[in-house]
């Protein structure tokens, strides 16, 4: 584990070293909850859309904001550019676990989704956005869009470690725009179109969008709380167990 | 260096075999060796004649097709932690983590090969020192020269003491002066007692530094000795003419000569 650590350590100063990186991370979701809510606020007025519980459209759309922000993890684009550029063998040739590789940029991954999201939540408050659970839902906020970040990025690092190409690795993550808009991130899913209501139910990101969303507009409603942890639960472990497999199958 | 010491490197058979998109490729075909410990063993060889795989097979890097490969007596195969423990690797592409500083990134390897924090960091300067880097300690690795990576990169392949240091072509695309300054520093290593495993495509750095050699050509060995031993070998097939280590090398794979006498001898192969 003391590996794992001090790997992550390196990871987390590794991002901080790359503040334009960062940046855009929180940039491009505020840019888009801006877009969107400006867009649309008019057609889903608060006091007349049932399903905005009273608050405004900018807070039905803020998990979707949380959401792509945690998507947006530099760790694997970081462990490809490790394996082109030799350092990863660097690494391998030391007696650690091989795990620790992988796991010390998803831990890395998890603390700076910790603080993003945060800071993403902090910044709405001003603008009339509440979070109507209170101190404890903020706090599971943070914790399910961190854990989404770590398993977003454990996708990417399955992508890197399997094709060891840059090239690849970001065309990979384009995937995110299936997984992050075959929701129901406009409406709630029982107003979507036939089509698209079905997309939503076998996405699992809908359950974790379902999750966040209750959190910011109602009390804890652990029906719709639970099923995003439990989405997080199994893609985290799916990604957990093949992200070590491929490490200690990497040659 | 005794007959009865446990080899510093031992391969015995040694064959990798990769898939690829034209089907089953043999990168290396059955490779015996030994180095004594206290040695600079310089492996020579072609572009593609299966140096690297080898060396990348012996630092646990690689998996082993066939064979078997031991380094100060450990297993590579069954106990790759404990090789990992005993041998410092500075390959080919030097490999640095561009976003760390110098000093960072020896403390790094410090902590993870199990040193403490004082340990790591005092270690981390008697490196910097060592090859020359305190200035540029505390600046990220990007902006190092060519030859200040290498130097770099050797420090850190040296952070736990290593008995065997695996270096994989140190001085490709360096300026002479730098090329100096790394053979300077490999001699000062060896001449702690770390035995050197070294990989080389110029024959006049293999006669400079090391003690033995050994010539691979389409993933098998076909010329070892000493470099004296293999000039002599060849001087006397061709009556006494005077020959360079680059003679050895165009006879042992006919790369742009013509053999001069006779069948390549395919040594320990």
């Amino acid at each position: 584990m003391n590996a794992t650590i001090v790997l992550g350590i390196r990871s987390l100063r590794e991002a901080l070293r790359q503040p334009d990186a960062l940046f855009m991370t929180m940039f491009i979701p505020i840019f888009f909850l801006i877009v969107n809510t400006g867009q649309a606020a008019e057609i889903f007025p608060s006091d007349s859309t049932g399903f905005l519980e009273g608050q405004g459209y900018g807070a039905f759309q803020l998990p979707i904001t949380l959401l792509l922000a945690a998507s947006f993890g530099m760790a694997a684009l970081f462990l490809v550019e490790e394996i082109e550029g030799g350092y990863f063998d660097k690494l391998r040739a030391m007696p650690i676990p091989r795990y620790s590789m992988v796991l010390g940029r998803l831990v890395a991954e998890a603390v700076k989704c910790v603080v993003i999201a945060s800071l993403i939540v902090l910044i709405a408050l001003p603008f009339g956005i509440e979070i109507a659970s209170g101190v404890p839902g903020f706090l599971l906020i943070v914790l399910l869009s961190a854990l989404w970040g770590v398993v977003y990025a454990g996708f990417m690092q399955l992508i890197a470690l399997k094709t060891r190409s840059a090239a690849a690795t970001n065309s990979g993550g384009l995937i995110f725009f299936p997984l992050l808009f075959l929701t129901p991130n406009f409406v709630p899913r029982d107003k979507l179109t036939e089509p698209m209501e079905i997309a939503a139910t076998f996405n699992p990101v809908t359950y974790l969008m379902e999750a966040l969303r209750s959190l910011i507009l109602t009390d804890l409603d652990w029906s719709k709380i639970l099923p995003g942890f439990a989405v997080l639960a199994g893609l985290g472990l799916i990604m957990l167990l093949l992200n070590i497999r491929m490490i200690q199958r990497y040659d | 260096m005794t007959e009865q010491a446990v080899p510093a490197v031992r391969a015995a058979g040694l064959v990798k075999h990769y898939e690829g998109s034209d089907g089953d490729v043999e990168a290396v075909r059955g490779v015996d060796l030994e180095v004594q410990p206290g040695e600079i063993f310089g492996f020579l060889g072609p572009n593609g004649a299966g140096k690297s795989t080898t060396v990348r097979m012996l630092t646990t890097l690689l998996s082993i097709t066939a064979g078997s490969a031991e380094v100060m007596g450990v297993d590579v195969a069954g106990e790759p932690d404990a090789v990992r423990r005993r041998i410092g690797v500075a390959l080919q592409e030097s490999g640095l983590d561009p976003r760390q500083t110098g000093r960072e990134l020896l403390t790094l390897h410090g902590r993870l090969f199990g040193l403490d924090r004082a340990a790591a960091a005092a270690r981390t300067q008697e490196l910097l020192e060592l090859v020359e880097l305190e200035e540029a300690a505390d600046r990220v690795t990007k902006g190092y020269s060519g030859g200040m990576q290498r130097r770099l990169d050797l420090a850190a392949a040296l952070v736990h003491e290593p008995e065997v240091l695996f270096l994989d072509e140190p001085t490709t695309g360096l300026d002479p002066s730098s090329r100096l300054t790394v053979w300077d520093e490999v001699r000062r290593i060896n001449g702690h007692g770390t035995t050197v495993f070294l990989t080389t495509q110029y024959l006049e750095e293999a006669d400079q530094l090391c003690d033995r050699l050994a010539i691979i050509d389409d993933g098998l060995i076909v010329r070892e000795g000493t470099p004296e031993d293999l000039k002599a070998e060849l001087s006397g097939r061709r009556d006494g003419a005077a020959v360079s280590l680059d003679d050895v090398f165009l006879d042992a794979t006919g790369r742009s000569r013509d053999r001069a006498a006779g069948e390549v001898q395919e040594v320990g192969a």
